[in-house]
């Protein structure tokens, strides 16, 4: 293919103009012809990612494109994944071209100027695609620096039989309804409706999303704004504080041993989870088959209900990549390609970030029989329609998410006060902004 | 403490006499035989819960067998975990931890050796520096050791676990007491009235006298990098370069992850059982040199 | 170190032979001496020069002198790490060694029944990777299943919770002493083996009991050994890492990413990319394992002066 003189010209606009209305212009457009050539010529581009079964999709991909060779790496999940990313970048040598990042993390990766801005790459064609409040999570403008592969919006997932033993047949609505059962439960039963955990900022912020409250900000250059301490973060407090002192929730830390053990044997009457708790509380608990049923989070006005996230992740090429058209392709062909994104929903449980995907009768109307028979994925795909687009990170999430431990984290942990602890975190952050140069608003 | 005045270790070793048998203690062989139970049940623990499925590892007691026979369910389940990775940390452990050893050894028997038999200027400083740099922590140097070896494009490599690790200043400290002790300087002066070369005299009679010291040095060495988790932890990003100790702690990661995360327990248990009988296998087979070794070492100051 | 067993000779000139003998000296410790320089010497400098900086999130790297050792000194998060680490040596080091000094007297004193077994059946732990024993005895803690737990409710007795925040740096100090009294033990145990029998055979035919003679003439002839190992595990205690992180994984509301010092460091360095203050934590920690390890050796001398 030539590149016409119209096409030169038209790029020539494109640039000025981008030049006009971005600081930093990103890179023209690529050509159809650049991105034939690159994708046809053999290459070997690398990829750290920890999703179960991503090799699937990394299959499809080099059936696509014979001529790539993706050498796919799980270098451990979570803040080491990112640590060992972080390294990898800091050396220069080692880091991979493609990263799995959680939402959380996105603006972190912005911030150092580490993610490649993929809107040259085609990745606004997509848009559309995609659940608004999954895209408003990787994109600042016309810039998008990732794209959303599966997400988590919470639910509620409970034992129906325990739930109903202590006089509860219908899922709780508000969470007043929910405090009430709560004490029934523990009263009747002895065990406790859920675990409220000091050990993880996601699922305690996942709370305070679907509350309404977006307690952070950040402008994409240096100003930031913490507000955890707003009305809508201190009701959330106010609530399990109540729960707590009244003991009525356990604050066992999750993800331990003692806690798989809790919902395995009924300690724990449910769990306030993400989407892709479902699948996740099927492995651990398969002896509980059938007891367990799924419904959306309380919610503190019923004619209003509000949604949040915890979790997911999406799929960000790195800046420093040699390889950027191959990159950003790997990243949007996952996480769109038609199959590639069915196969994740349905077999590898992850919980889907495209319109397409969820409304499939593949995906929605799946039958779990560890949940008598309800149809999960359409329950969940309910809430993701409800959950809140304004929700922003920190760009020091790693801060953020690590400070979370010893100070809310620990007074949840010691059922202590939980307004100090919220203050406490505040606090730091805020001192820890200040240190780092940013603005704090 | 005068050379030349004091037996050397291993003399007296051999001119000890035994205690004689009728005075056995039952309160002190019950004392130390509990804190014998100590030391192995944990062990014990490990060994039974090898052959258990995650179930059974929950729900049966830790010191009885659970309700089926796992290990070699367990076995094959840690041999197919990634297409064999266990095997792989397991050959990157032993060529780690053979590599330093071996040099860590080589490096500190020519320096011990040279300290302890020649006069040469900056012989006190130098010596006092190695001693010292033992209180170093190891973050402190591993931090910028890792920048350097990431301007050198040489982090993610065997090197950057290997090279650090040959450095073992105490090492250097017990070559330069065993030779101190072992290596008479009147078989070194008669050897060089008969002419021999320094470099002769020092692999035909040092090395020759110093091997329990070496062997000492040999094993804690590769004990010390076979247990290293600090050091490849940074240095390594590749699963395919992981040591057994970073490889088994992600694998233990990966149960308790939260998203995604898939339960492997029993594999993880199995995998640190199978992990440390080689180094128990070792040092049970040449305990008689590396007892006589530190024998030499612990007695000076 | 006392002794100068190098072949000595006369002051004078240094003849052709001196000089080829220094000459094979610097050729024997060269090799040793590059690695040295290059992996400790060199990186240390290097701390040292990074320590001086500060590298800000916003704004980049600027000179700043002293200030990150001011801030390290005034950081309740590293200072808490330091209290920690300092209640574990005060708790776990003489609990540990004092352990191994009794084992290796017992089984010095030849007065038990398979001294040759209970020596390496104690000795056996310190070939554990610190990764693999922390799991294991995560698991024995566990406040479920573990088999702890499990002995104490069938005799009646509540579980107790030893990986809650009260209990968990007691559960900690057990691991460390599991791995490492064997290790001590050996140690104390070759020195006792090296101590001529005359010195105490002659009490005991005066009629000193095996305590008195443990006491006053075993212990105090195996004092540098004694000492070695304590220096060994201060200088461990206040770097812990392995034992910290991994049980991290199962009590992660309990220990953060800054429970000891050497967890900090790591995290400043490698999480949150400051390696600036990290390295000045990490300095600071060093100058704190010196000046203890001084004092005590120090101290441990004035014992010996005053005897």
């Amino acid at each position: 293919m030539r590149t016409t003189t119209a096409m030169k010209l038209g790029a020539t606009a494109a640039v000025a103009a981008l030049a006009l209305t971005a600081c930093t212009a990103p890179a023209d457009d690529i050509s159809n012809a650049d991105f034939e050539t690159a994708m046809s010529t053999p290459t070997t581009i690398s990829m750290w990612a920890w999703a179960p079964g991503i090799e699937n999709q990394v299959a499809m991909f080099e059936e696509a494109y014979p001529a790539i060779d993706v050498v796919l790496e799980n270098v451990g999940q979570g803040g080491d994944h990112y640590t060992k990313v972080r390294t990898a970048l800091e050396a220069g040598t080692g880091a991979p071209d493609v990263i799995q990042l959680e939402y959380q993390y996105v603006p972190s990766f912005v911030l150092t100027e580490s993610l490649l801005d993929l809107a040259p790459y085609g990745a606004n064609d997509v848009a559309d695609q995609f659940t608004p409040w999954t895209w408003s999570q990787v994109t600042n403008g016309d810039a998008v620096y990732a794209i959303p592969q599966d997400a988590g919006p919470m639910g509620n997932l409970y034992r129906e039989d325990i739930l109903a033993a202590a006089g509860i047949t219908e899922a709780p609505v508000t969470w007043d309804d929910y405090a009430v059962a709560a004490e029934a439960v523990r009263n009747q039963t002895g065990s406790y409706i859920t675990a409220l955990s000091g050990n993880d900022a996601g699922s305690f912020l996942g709370l305070v999303w679907a509350a309404g409250a977006a307690p952070f900000s950040y402008d994409g250059v240096e100003t930031i704004s913490v507000d955890l301490t707003g009305p809508a973060t201190q009701e959330v407090i106010d609530y399990w504080q109540d729960l707590i002192d009244r003991d009525l929730v356990s604050t066992d830390p999750s993800f331990t041993d003692g806690w798989y053990q809790g919902l395995a044997n009924g300690t724990l009457a449910g769990w306030l989870t993400a989407a892709w708790g479902p699948a996740f509380l099927q492995g651990t608990a398969a002896d509980t088959t059938g007891l367990w049923r799924a419904a959306p989070l309380p919610t503190f006005d019923a004619d209003n209900p509000i949604a949040g996230n915890w979790g997911g992740s999406t799929l960000a090429a790195l800046s420093a990549t040699e390889h950027p058209i191959v990159a950003a392709e790997l990243a949007k062909f996952i996480n769109t390609d038609p199959e590639a994104t069915l196969k994740f929903a349905t077999e590898q449980f992850l919980f889907p970030t495209r319109t397409e995907v969820l409304t499939s009768p593949e995906f929605a109307e799946q039958e779990s029989e560890f949940y008598g028979g309800q149809r999960v994925n359409e329950i969940f795909a309910e809430i993701s329609a409800t959950v809140d687009t304004e929700f922003q990170w920190l760009p020091f999430q790693d801060f953020v998410a690590a400070s979370f431990v010893d100070t809310l984290g620990k007074a949840i942990s010691e059922k202590g006060d939980l307004s100090a602890g919220l203050a406490a975190w505040q606090d730091a952050i805020v001192t820890y902004a200040t240190e780092q140069g940013f603005t704090v608003q | 403490m005068i050379a030349g005045t004091v037996p050397t270790s291993r003399q007296i070793l051999r001119n000890r006499r035994r205690h004689p048998r009728d005075r056995r203690s039952l309160l002190l062989t019950a004392l130390v035989w509990l804190g014998v139970a100590y030391f192995l049940l944990p062990l014990l623990w490990l060994a039974i819960a090898s052959t258990k499925d995650n179930a059974d590892l929950f729900t049966t007691f830790g010191f009885a067998f659970g309700d089926e026979f796992n290990f070699f369910n367990n076995i094959v389940d840690l041999l197919e975990f990634r297409d064999g990775a266990f095997w792989r940390w397991t050959g990157n452990t032993i060529l780690y931890a053979g590599a330093s050893a071996v040099g860590a050894t080589a490096l500190a028997t020519a320096a011990g050796y040279a300290f302890a038999k020649f006069e040469f200027p900056g012989r006190r400083f130098i010596f006092s520096a190695i001693l010292g740099s033992i209180m170093i922590p190891a973050t402190a140097l591993a931090l910028p050791t890792y920048l350097v070896f990431s301007s050198l494009g040489m982090v993610n490599t065997p090197w950057a676990i290997i090279i650090p690790s040959i450095v073992s200043p105490f090492g250097v400290y017990l070559m330069r007491v065993y030779a101190e002790d072992s290596v008479p300087n009147s078989l070194i002066e008669a050897a060089r009235i008969d002419g021999a070369s320094e470099v002769r005299i020092f692999f035909s009679i040092g090395v020759r006298l110093m091997v329990p010291g070496m062997v000492t040095v040999f094993l804690f060495s590769l004990v010390g990098v076979w247990n290293n988790f600090f050091l490849p932890l940074i240095m390594l990003s590749s699963s395919d370069l992981y040591p057994l100790t970073v490889g088994l702690a992600q694998l233990q990661a990966l149960s308790t992850g939260g998203g995604g995360s898939t339960a492997v327990f029993s594999t993880v248990i199995t995998g640190s059982f199978i992990s440390i009988v080689p180094l128990v296998v070792a040092f049970l087979f040449l305990q008689r040199y590396w007892e006589s070794g530190l024998a030499d070492g612990s007695t000076k100051e | 170190m006392t002794t100068t067993s190098a072949i000595p000779h006369v002051r004078r000139g240094p003849s052709p032979h001196e000089r080829k003998l220094v000459f094979t000296a610097y050729a024997l410790i060269t090799p040793f001496l590059v690695v040295f320089t290059a992996m400790v010497i060199a990186p240390l400098v290097y701390a040292g020069f990074l320590s001086l900086f500060q590298t800000r999130l916003i704004g980049g790297e600027q000179f700043v002198g002293l200030a990150n050792f001011g801030k390290a000194l005034t950081d309740p998060v590293f200072l808490a790490g330091v209290g920690r680490m300092s209640v574990f040596l005060l708790v776990q080091v003489p609990i540990m060694l004092g352990v191994a000094l009794f084992f290796a007297l017992a089984i010095d004193s030849g007065r038990l029944a398979g001294s040759r077994f209970s020596r390496i059946a104690i000795f056996v732990p310190f070939a554990v990777p610190g990764v693999v024993a922390t799991m294991m005895w995560g698991y024995l803690y566990g406040e479920d299943f573990g088999p702890i737990a499990q002995s104490f409710r069938a005799i009646g007795l509540p579980a107790p919770a030893l990986l809650s925040d009260d209990l968990i740096l007691f559960a900690m100090m057990n691991i460390v002493t599991w791995s490492f009294v064997g290790y001590n033990m050996i140690i104390m145990y070759a020195a006792l083996r090296v101590i001529p029998t005359e010195l105490y055979e002659a009490a005991e035919i005066d009629g000193a009991g095996a305590i008195r003679v443990a006491w006053s003439i075993k212990v105090p002839a195996i004092r540098p050994a004694i000492m070695l190992t304590v220096i060994f595990s201060i200088i461990g205690s206040f770097q812990l890492f392995t034992e910290p992180t991994l049980l991290a994984a199962i009590a992660p509301n309990v220990i953060g990413t800054s429970y000891t010092p050497n967890m900090y460091a790591y995290t400043l360095a490698f999480r949150f990319q400051d390696v600036n203050y990290a390295a000045a934590v990490a300095f600071i920690l060093g100058f704190v394992i010196m000046i203890v390890s001084y004092v005590v050796q120090l101290s441990g001398r004035r014992a010996e002066a005053r005897r």
